[in-house]
């Protein structure tokens, strides 16, 4: 792995906040940040384990009310709220993913797929929990507590620099745990999942029980990620984290390059910007635009920029 | 809401539910035939289903086509675009593993979806029916002259299907594609144009449906992934590759949703279809009457 390249990266994301000065700049900023966490996470299951997930916006969307319900109408402190929001997208990661990693084929990709279909009809439909279609208004900003029993409330209108670099801690954390894994036995486990099940299983490896393992965590970083949004924004709605948003999530990883080192970083930062701004400005257009890209980087660019960029130096996947 | 408990009601809440089980059927059944020949989850079918409905729409109020007519031209034109995108995007990638071509079949659908949204607009549709406002009634129980004429028209597809399948030649090479890919390759069968033979059959099925289902359901740019989702939801419930689980299916799932929203919650209907393929993969991940993958 280029630790050069790392390290500059780490400088980046560091002073990037210092560069961007404008609102909307360090919203994007933000925004990128939290999408570094989702496309981290799915790799995990992608780019490692050949898991395709695309419900991946669904455990997101679970951690993102999980967390904003129980601070607004149970009033549980936001550092509660955030691990609550992982273990209530692991828990529905675990009754999805039970099932269907045991079985072979399609049913993960479909599962998934449908799985996240059902959440965004849930939250539209469950008005009484959610409010349904017309969103979910005022959720109150993180507080972290500081020094001497008092507490910063990092009001996300006014100053987002620091939420960013809290949202970069768990980004950090989240590349982190991944190099780790991918290190670690269970790394090696996984990869042999990837590459041929069969042989994994004759030689003893409990494939079941990995699977199962790197899609709970998988799932229960993307429901971090939602809480950090929640807070982020205040204001959530069901078609944030519709079949669309786990797509651009899988689109991401695809372009950055799936299973490498850099790819859930380069993904992205490529692509947050661009995403917002088609879907702000002509999100028909953009929904257009979006699919042939899509197919095109299916067909042509199956190990993403960092893949091609390999692929010049003459570098094969590590 | 509450609905009144007698035979009468529920045996019209039967009728109705086993039309709209005719749509998903049509869907459905190509669903699980290019997934039994191919593997390949080809959601684009969706899109086929609403570009049929379209088709059917333009063809009579502008192109002064009569309806059966432009029932013929939308299945045509869903065979015709099915094979098209089966050639172009999903063979090419069929090298590349199955999940994959998943990804690209919604890339497809989300194409076709916002396109029709550009050139269509956003307004719901409705083509008048050439039977008007005709009706059977029996006891009570009432059948208007259209549904009666997609039950008959779906029932004489499902037949043709099947005839075909079992009895011509490019049929057993569709059905020896499934079984045993290999040997199929083996005795010369090429799987290329199997497989485009797959897509245009189902594309036809779901164009088709959607020119049928246009003069009663009415219908915009974004009814292509609603029907989609539920088919698939259908077919993974009835068994992948199983014809007859995808019409099995498609009368569970379409009857459980009419009861579901008459008597119990009307906003929850459209997550019976789903709720049963949970429980399917839980209880019996082949589907109802289909077979694990090997």
């Amino acid at each position: 792995m280029p630790g050069a390249w790392v390290g500059l990266a780490l400088l980046g994301a560091l002073v990037a906040p210092v560069l961007l000065r404008s609102p909307s700049h360090q919203n994007l900023l933000v925004l990128t940040a939290i999408n570094v966490i989702l496309v981290a996470s799915l790799d995990m299951l992608i780019g490692l384990s050949g898991l395709v997930s695309l419900g991946h916006a669904a455990f997101w969307g679970i951690g993102a009310y999980t967390s904003a319900l129980l601070v607004m109408r149970a009033g549980v402190p936001f550092l509660v709220a955030l691990p609550a929001a992982g273990l209530a997208a692991a828990a529905a990661g675990l009754v999805i993913g039970y099932p269907s990693l045991r079985l072979r084929g399609h049913y993960f990709v479909l599962v998934t797929f449908i799985f996240g279909i059902i959440v965004t009809l849930l939250l539209t439909s469950w008005v009484e929990l959610t409010r349904g279609p017309m969103g979910l208004p005022g959720i109150p900003f993180a507080t972290l507590p500081w020094v001497g029993g008092t507490e910063v409330v990092l009001n996300t209108f006014q100053d987002k620099v620091r939420y960013y670099y809290l949202v970069l801690v768990v980004a950090l954390l989240t590349l982190w745990v991944r190099s780790r894994i991918m290190g670690s036995r269970m790394g090696r486990a996984l990869v042999a999942v990837r590459e041929d099940e069969d042989l994994g299983q004759t030689l003893g490896v409990d494939t079941h029980r990995y699977k199962m393992g790197v899609f709970v965590l998988s799932t229960a970083q993307a429901g971090l990620a939602g809480s950090l949004y929640a807070h982020y924004s205040t204001f959530l709605a069901p078609e944030t984290f519709d079949y669309v948003a786990s797509f651009d999530l899988f689109v991401m990883n695809l372009v950055g390059g799936a299973g490498t080192p850099l790819g859930p970083v380069v993904g992205p930062v490529l692509l947050t910007a661009v995403r917002d701004a088609l879907r702000s400005t002509h999100p028909v257009l953009g929904a257009v635009l979006f699919g042939v890209f899509l197919i095109l980087s299916i067909q042509f660019l199956p190990r993403g920029v960092v893949g091609v960029w390999d692929h010049l130096r003459g570098r094969r996947r590590w | 809401m509450r609905r009144a408990v007698d035979v009468v009601t529920i045996l019209q809440f039967g009728v109705n539910g086993l039309f709209v089980a005719t749509g998903y059927a049509l869907v459905a059944l190509g669903l699980t035939l290019i997934f039994g020949v191919l593997h390949v989850a080809d959601f684009a079918q969706g899109a086929l289903y609403m570009l049929g409905a379209y088709v059917s729409f333009y063809a009579t109020q502008a192109g002064g086509v009569g309806y059966f007519a432009a029932v013929a031209l939308a299945m045509a034109t869903g065979a015709v675009l099915a094979a098209l995108n089966g050639g172009v995007v999903y063979l090419p990638l069929q090298r590349h593993g199955g999940s994959l071509t998943f990804v690209a079949a919604l890339g497809v659908l989300l194409i076709l979806q916002n396109a029709a949204l550009w050139w269509f607009g956003g307004d719901f549709r409705l083509v008048p029916s050439p039977f008007g406002d005709g009706k059977f009634s029996a006891g009570g129980v009432v059948l208007t002259h259209h549904q009666a004429f997609v039950l008959g028209a779906t029932g004489c597809l499902v037949l043709l299907l099947w005839a075909g399948l079992r009895y011509t030649k490019p049929g057993k090479a569709l059905r020896a594609m499934a079984q045993q890919p290999e040997a199929a390759r083996l005795v010369g069968i090429d799987i290329q144009r199997v497989g485009l033979l797959a897509f245009a059959v189902a594309g036809g099925l779901a164009g088709g449906a959607g020119a049928l289902m246009a003069p009663v359901r009415a219908f915009d740019p974004h009814i292509g992934a609603v029907v989609i989702l539920k088919s698939f939801a259908i077919v993974i419930f009835g068994g992948m590759g199983s014809v007859p689980g995808a019409i099995v299916g498609a009368a569970v799932v379409a009857l459980a949703e009419t009861f579901t929203a008459a008597y119990l919650a009307a906003e929850f209907a459209d997550l019976v279809a789903f709720g049963l393929m949970i429980v399917a993969l839980f209880a019996r991940p082949q589907g109802l009457l289909g077979r694990l993958p090997t």
